[in-house]
C-alpha cells in the first residue's frame, strides 16, 4: 500500500537519521490511526517514544491539511512520566523531532520543578505536547475551568506504566485518565477520539497491565509487543574459596579487590546495593583499599543532598566518573551513555529489578547489557544461577495493582472540588470505570462523600468544613486556605519525617530519617554522603554535625531496605539447587559444590517438589528450620503462624528468625515433630483467624495508616521551609489511628489499612499459595547433629538483632567453630 | 484504679493512672495539657475527629474530682488548644456544674485567649509560675540542679517505650521524675507522646491502662 504523504514525510525524516520504522512502530501507528488505545511493550532505548509521538504526528498530518503552518493548536498530547529526571530529556527529544519534521509545535514540561511563571505562560499559550508527572496532572485538574485545557486533547501516553501500576501513583494516573475520557466524551466539535496508551517494560502480568490502565474500556485496548530483545550478560564474582557455613554480609567487603578489577576493566560502572547503608559502606571500603580512586568515584542515594546528586548525575553523563555506588535511586531515569558495566551487590531479590539494573548499561538498541553479580554470602551465588535461568525463561515478576484505595479517591475528589467542583452522580461512573474502583460498593462511595462533607457517616459535625454542596448540586471546597493546603499535598508519595543534616557553619549534607537521629547522642559518629560526621545537636528539624576523623562510625540504617525475595526468583532458586537439575552446569552451582555437599551430608538439598525442615539441637536449645524459599515477609508470617499453632497444642513459647530462604523457631524445650504433623501445621484452613491471633495486625495497620492518613488529607506533612505554620494542626497518624479505632471503628480508611497489611505486607495471597504448595509437597524432616549450611545464615541473622557488631563477629566465629 | 504514692521534695503525692496527680495536704488535683478545643480545631480544618474524644477527657476529669474531692484543680499549662470553637461551649457547660471548685491555670504556650475569657470561665490565670510549698508549678520543665526549689510541669507530653516479652514495643504515657523536676503526662488522650530518655537516677512511672508501672532509668 502507498504510504500517505504524512507517513512519507516521517519516513524521510527517519531515513535521514539512519532509522527505519520497526514493525512494532508501524503497528502502533495503524492502531492509533484507527482510534484504538492500548499498551506498547518495548524495552528502553528501542524507539518506544517515537512509536507514539510519530503516531500522533501521522494522525495530525492525515487529518489537518494545514499542519505545517498551524500553530497554537491547543493541548493535543499529554505525556505522563513518573520521573522528573526523565521529563527534561523527553521534552528535548520531542522538541527536536517537531523541529526536524517541520511540525510547528511546542513541547512543554510541567513537573514539581517548573516555575510559577512558566506554568502561567503554559496556561495562556498551551503547548501542543505537555510532559507531566501524575501529580502535576492532578494539580491541573484542581484549577477552575480545567476542562478547557483538555478540550482538544487527542492522546494521553503513560510512560513507564509498569513502574506506576503497582502503586498508588498508578491510581492517580487512572483517575486522571477517567476524567480526561469524561471530558472527551462530552465534546462534539471534533470527530477524533481520545486514545490512551501505556508504555511498559516486560512484566509477568502484561495482560493485567492493559486491564488496569484501561479499566472498563480494556476489552477494546490492544497490546503491541516489540520483538526486540535485549541481550544481558551475567557474570558472577567468585570469592577465593567457598565458605561452607555462609552468613549474610560476611563476604561482601572481602570482595573489594575483585570489584576493583571489574572497575579497572570497564569505562564507567554503576554499583548497585540494596540499602543506603550498604552503599555508604562500599564507598568507604573502595576508598580505603584504593585511595587512588578518590575523586573518581561517587555516592548517589536518596538521602544525599539534591544538588550533590545532581552533580553526580551530570558527572556520570559526561564520563567524568569511574564508578558510582548507588541504590534504587539510579534504578530509573536518564541513561548515562558512558556506563558500560553494572555491578549488583547482594541479592537483587527479583528478576525484573536485576534486569532493570543490568539495562542501565549498554542501553542502545543493539548493544548488550553487562552485569556482575557480587554475592554477600556464598549461598547467594545460587541466586546468580537462578537469575540467569529466570532471564532465559523470561520468568518475570507481576505487579499487583492496588484496589479500593479510598485515600486516593478522597484526595481526588478534593482535587476536583478545588476548582470547578464535581457532581457526585456524574463523577461516580467515571470513578467506577477505573480498575481500582470497579468493585466499589455504593455504601463506600457514600461514606467517602460523607467523610469529605460532614466528617463521617455516623457523626455530623456542625463546624466540620472541607467540601460544601452548592445550590446547583456541585461539590466545592469550602475556603481558600483549605484549597491552598490541599493543592500543596496532592500526591501519594509520603516521605518519612526527614531531618536536614548540616554543618554547624551551615553547609548542607543531606537528610536523615527522624528515627535514626532520635537515637544519636552528641559525639556519635556516623557516615553520610561518604563523609564521616559527628553529631552535635538537633534543632528545628535540622541535625547539626561537624567533620570527624574517627575511623569507625555507624552507618545509618534506613527504613524500608528489606525487600523480600520475589516468588519467581524463589521458585527458580529451588529448581537450580536440586541435584542434576538445570543448574548442574552453572559455574556458580559447581563452585558451591563443597557447600552443597556438606548440606547433603548433614541433611538434604531440597528439589523443587520438596519442602525441607531441619530439627537441630544445640547448646542454646531446640531449633526447627524450614526452607520454603518464599521471601522474608512470607516467612515472618509463616513462623508466627506455626508458633501459634504449636503453642495451641502444647504450652511452649518460641523465638523466631528468618531470611529469604527459610525461617527458624527456637525453644528451650524439646518439641519433637514428624513430617505429617508438620504438614498439618501448614494447612491453609482457618488462615485469617490464625494470622490475626498470631501477629499484631493492629500495630502493622497503624504503620500502614500513616501513608493513608497523609494521602487522604488527614495529616499535614508541613511545607518545606514553613514548618511552624500549622503547628496547631499537627498530629501523628498513630494518634488518629487510635482515635478512629476507638470512636469510629467503621472508618473505611482503617479498613483499608488492614487490607493493605494483608495484601501487601503479609502478602496474604502469596502466603496462601505457598502454604498450599508446601502441604502438597514432599515434606522431608531431617535431624542433623549440627547446624547446616542452610540454617547457619538464619541463625546468624537472629543474633544480629540483639548484638553490637563487634560482639557479633566474635559470636559468629564461635558458632562456626562449634558447627564445623 | 490504683494510685501510686511518691515522695517528692518531702511531700506525699499520689500518681493516678487517669493522668493526674493529687496533693492531699493541699487538697489540690494537678494536671497538664488538657488541650480543650483541639478536636474542634481539627474538625474546622476538615479532619473528622469525633467530639466524643473531648467529652471523654472531661468525663475522666469529673471522675477524678469525684474520687478525690479536691478543693482546687491546678493545670500547669495548655488548658486550651487554639481559638474559640464549639468545644469551648462543651467545656463551659462542664465548668458551670462545678462552681465551688477553684481552678488555677499556669499559662502554657497554647493558652492565648484573652484574660477576660479565663475570668469568664472561673479560671485564675497565672502567667509564669505558681509557687506552692516546696514547688514551683510551671508549664515548661526547667532543669534546676542547684536550687532546692522543685518544679512540677507539663508541656512535654512525656512517654516511654516499653518492650514486651514478645518483642513488641509499647509506647506509654508517663510521669517523669528527674532530679528536682516532675513532668506530668498530657491529660488529653488526643495528644502525642514525646519519648523521654531517663537518666540513671530518674524515675519513670508509666501508665498502662489503669495501673502505674514504676520503671527506673
Amino acid at each position: 500500500m502507498e504510504h500517505s504523504v504524512g507517513e512519507q514525510t516521517l519516513r524521510r525524516w527517519m531515513a535521514a537519521r539512519d532509522m527505519e520504522p520497526f514493525p512494532f512502530q508501524t503497528e502502533v501507528w495503524q492502531h492509533f490511526r484507527e482510534g484504538r488505545s492500548g499498551i506498547l511493550n518495548a524495552p528502553t532505548g528501542s524507539g518506544k517514544t517515537y512509536a507514539l509521538l510519530l503516531a500522533l504526528f501521522l494522525d495530525w498530518m492525515e487529518t489537518v491539511p494545514d499542519w505545517a503552518r498551524l500553530r497554537r493548536n491547543g493541548l493535543l498530547l499529554l505525556w505522563v512520566t513518573p520521573l522528573k529526571a526523565l521529563a527534561t530529556d523527553l521534552q528535548r527529544a520531542m522538541q527536536d523531532a517537531c523541529d526536524g519534521i517541520g511540525m510547528p509545535w511546542e513541547v512543554g514540561l510541567r513537573t514539581g520543578d517548573t516555575t510559577a511563571a512558566e506554568r502561567q505562560r503554559q496556561l495562556r499559550n498551551l503547548p501542543e505536547i505537555l510532559v507531566i508527572t501524575p501529580e502535576s496532572l492532578h494539580l491541573l485538574l484542581s484549577r477552575k475551568g480545567y476542562e478547557d485545557t483538555f478540550r482538544r486533547l487527542r492522546a494521553v501516553v503513560v510512560d513507564e506504566w509498569h513502574e506506576l501500576m503497582g502503586g498508588k501513583r498508578g491510581v492517580l494516573a487512572t483517575l486522571a485518565i477517567s476524567r480526561l475520557r469524561g471530558i472527551a466524551g462530552e465534546r462534539k466539535d471534533t470527530g477524533s477520539c481520545l486514545r490512551v496508551w501505556g508504555i511498559s517494560a516486560t512484566i509477568g502480568n502484561l495482560p493485567e497491565a492493559v486491564e488496569v490502565l484501561h479499566g472498563k474500556d480494556h476489552t477494546a485496548a490492544v497490546l503491541v509487543r516489540s520483538d526486540l530483545r535485549k541481550t544481558t550478560y551475567v557474570h558472577s564474582v567468585f570469592p577465593a574459596e567457598v565458605e561452607q557455613l555462609p552468613w549474610a554480609g560476611h563476604l561482601g567487603l572481602q570482595l573489594v579487590d575483585q570489584l576493583y578489577e571489574v572497575l579497572a576493566r570497564s569505562r564507567t560502572t554503576l554499583i548497585f546495593t540494596n540499602t543506603r547503608g550498604q552503599a555508604e559502606r562500599w564507598y568507604h571500603a573502595l576508598l580505603d583499599a584504593y585511595p587512588d580512586l578518590a575523586g573518581q568515584i561517587a555516592l548517589h542515594h536518596g538521602s544525599i543532598d539534591r544538588s550533590m546528586r545532581h552533580w553526580v548525575e551530570q558527572a556520570l553523563g559526561e564520563g567524568m566518573l569511574k564508578a558510582v555506588v548507588t541504590t534504587s535511586s539510579l534504578d530509573l531515569g536518564v541513561d548515562f551513555r558512558p556506563v558500560d558495566t553494572v555491578v549488583q551487590v547482594g541479592s537483587p531479590k527479583g528478576v525484573d529489578r536485576f534486569l532493570q539494573r543490568a539495562g542501565r548499561s549498554g542501553h542502545a538498541p543493539q548493544e548488550a547489557s553487562r552485569i556482575y553479580f557480587l554475592p554477600t554470602h556464598s549461598l547467594e551465588l545460587a541466586e546468580a544461577a537462578a537469575l540467569q535461568l529466570a532471564i532465559r525463561e523470561a520468568k518475570l515478576e507481576s505487579r499487583q495493582p492496588p484496589v479500593l484505595a479510598y485515600d486516593v479517591l478522597a484526595q481526588y475528589l478534593c482535587t476536583l472540588a478545588c476548582g470547578t467542583g464535581f457532581r457526585p452522580d456524574s463523577i461516580l461512573p467515571e470513578v467506577r470505570s477505573t480498575h481500582c474502583f470497579r468493585e466499589m460498593p455504593a455504601s463506600a462511595w457514600q461514606w467517602v462523600l460523607s467523610l469529605l462533607s460532614t466528617g463521617g457517616s455516623l457523626h455530623a459535625y456542625e463546624e466540620f468544613r472541607r467540601l460544601v454542596r452548592a445550590e446547583d448540586g456541585t461539590w466545592r471546597m469550602a475556603d481558600r486556605r483549605t484549597i491552598l493546603r490541599h493543592r500543596l499535598h496532592i500526591g501519594t508519595i509520603v516521605s518519612d519525617t526527614l531531618l536536614q543534616v548540616r554543618y554547624l557553619n551551615g553547609g548542607h549534607i543531606g537528610t536523615l530519617e527522624e528515627l535514626f537521629v532520635a537515637k544519636l547522642k552528641p559525639g556519635d559518629v556516623f557516615h553520610l554522603a561518604g563523609k564521616t560526621l559527628a553529631f552535635v545537636h538537633c534543632k528545628d528539624m535540622t541535625a547539626y554535625v561537624r567533620r570527624s576523623t574517627a575511623r569507625n562510625g555507624m552507618t545509618p540504617s534506613w527504613l524500608g531496605g528489606r525487600i523480600p525475595l520475589s516468588s519467581s526468583l524463589g521458585d527458580t532458586l529451588r529448581t537450580v539447587l536440586q541435584e542434576d537439575g538445570p543448574g548442574k552446569d552453572c559455574p556458580e552451582i559447581r563452585f558451591l559444590a563443597p557447600l552443597l555437599d556438606l548440606q547433603r551430608e548433614r541433611s538434604l538439598v531440597p528439589g523443587p517438589k520438596d519442602t525441607l525442615a531441619e530439627y537441630i539441637r544445640t547448646r542454646e536449645g531446640f531449633h526447627l528450620f524450614v526452607y520454603p524459599f518464599e521471601g522474608r515477609l512470607v516467612h515472618e508470617v509463616m513462623a508466627a503462624l506455626l508458633a501459634y499453632r504449636l503453642s495451641r497444642q502444647r504450652p511452649i513459647s518460641f523465638s523466631m528468625a528468618m531470611n529469604d530462604y527459610g525461617f527458624e523457631l527456637m525453644s528451650d524445650r524439646d518439641f519433637p515433630l514428624d513430617a505429617e504433623q508438620l504438614r498439618d501445621l501448614f494447612r491453609p484452613d482457618d488462615l485469617l483467624p490464625d494470622i490475626q491471633a498470631s501477629i499484631n495486625a493492629a500495630e502493622l495497620a497503624r504503620r500502614r495508616f500513616r501513608d493513608i492518613a497523609v494521602i487522604a488529607g488527614l495529616v499535614f506533612q508541613g511545607y518545606p521551609g514553613s514548618l511552624k505554620q500549622h503547628r496547631q494542626l499537627q498530629s501523628s497518624s498513630a494518634l488518629l489511628f487510635n482515635v478512629f479505632s476507638e470512636y469510629d471503628p467503621d472508618n473505611l480508611l482503617l479498613a483499608q489499612a488492614y487490607q493493605e497489611v494483608f495484601d501487601q505486607q503479609l502478602e496474604e495471597p502469596r502466603l496462601r499459595l505457598a502454604l498450599q504448595r508446601i502441604v502438597g509437597s514432599r515434606i522431608v524432616l531431617s535431624c542433623p547433629s549440627r547446624l547446616t549450611p542452610f540454617s547457619f545464615p538464619i541463625k546468624v541473622d537472629s543474633l544480629r538483632q540483639h548484638m553490637s557488631s563487634e560482639k557479633l563477629t566474635a559470636r559468629i566465629l564461635t558458632l562456626q567453630r562449634q558447627s564445623r | 484504679m490504683d494510685t501510686r504514692p511518691v515522695s517528692f521534695a518531702g511531700e506525699h503525692l499520689l500518681l493516678h493512672p487517669d493522668r493526674a496527680l493529687y496533693w492531699p495536704v493541699r487538697q489540690t488535683l494537678l494536671l497538664s495539657d488538657l488541650h480543650i478545643g483541639k478536636s474542634g480545631h481539627f474538625r474546622k480544618a476538615g479532619i473528622p475527629i469525633p467530639a466524643q474524644v473531648q467529652a471523654d477527657d472531661l468525663d475522666r476529669l469529673s471522675g477524678l474530682i469525684r474520687d478525690f474531692l479536691p478543693r482546687r484543680v491546678a493545670i500547669v499549662g495548655d488548658l486550651f488548644h487554639a481559638g474559640i470553637n464549639q468545644d469551648m461551649e462543651q467545656f463551659r457547660t462542664w465548668r458551670m456544674q462545678l462552681p465551688a471548685l477553684s481552678f488555677v491555670l499556669v499559662r502554657g504556650n497554647h493558652d492565648r485567649l484573652s484574660e477576660a475569657t479565663y475570668r469568664d470561665l472561673g479560671i485564675d490565670l497565672v502567667c509564669e509560675q505558681l509557687s506552692e510549698g516546696p514547688f514551683d508549678l510551671v508549664h515548661q520543665p526547667v532543669p534546676r540542679t542547684s536550687v532546692a526549689r522543685h518544679t512540677i510541669s507539663g508541656h512535654l507530653h512525656p512517654g516511654v517505650a516499653v518492650r514486651t516479652r514478645d518483642r513488641q514495643t509499647l509506647r506509654l504515657p508517663c510521669f517523669w521524675l528527674s532530679g528536682y523536676c516532675l513532668t506530668l503526662p498530657a491529660f488529653s488522650r488526643f495528644t502525642g507522646l514525646y519519648l523521654v530518655e531517663p537518666g540513671p537516677a530518674d524515675q519513670v512511672f508509666a501508665i498502662a491502662e489503669d495501673t502505674i508501672l514504676p520503671l527506673h532509668g
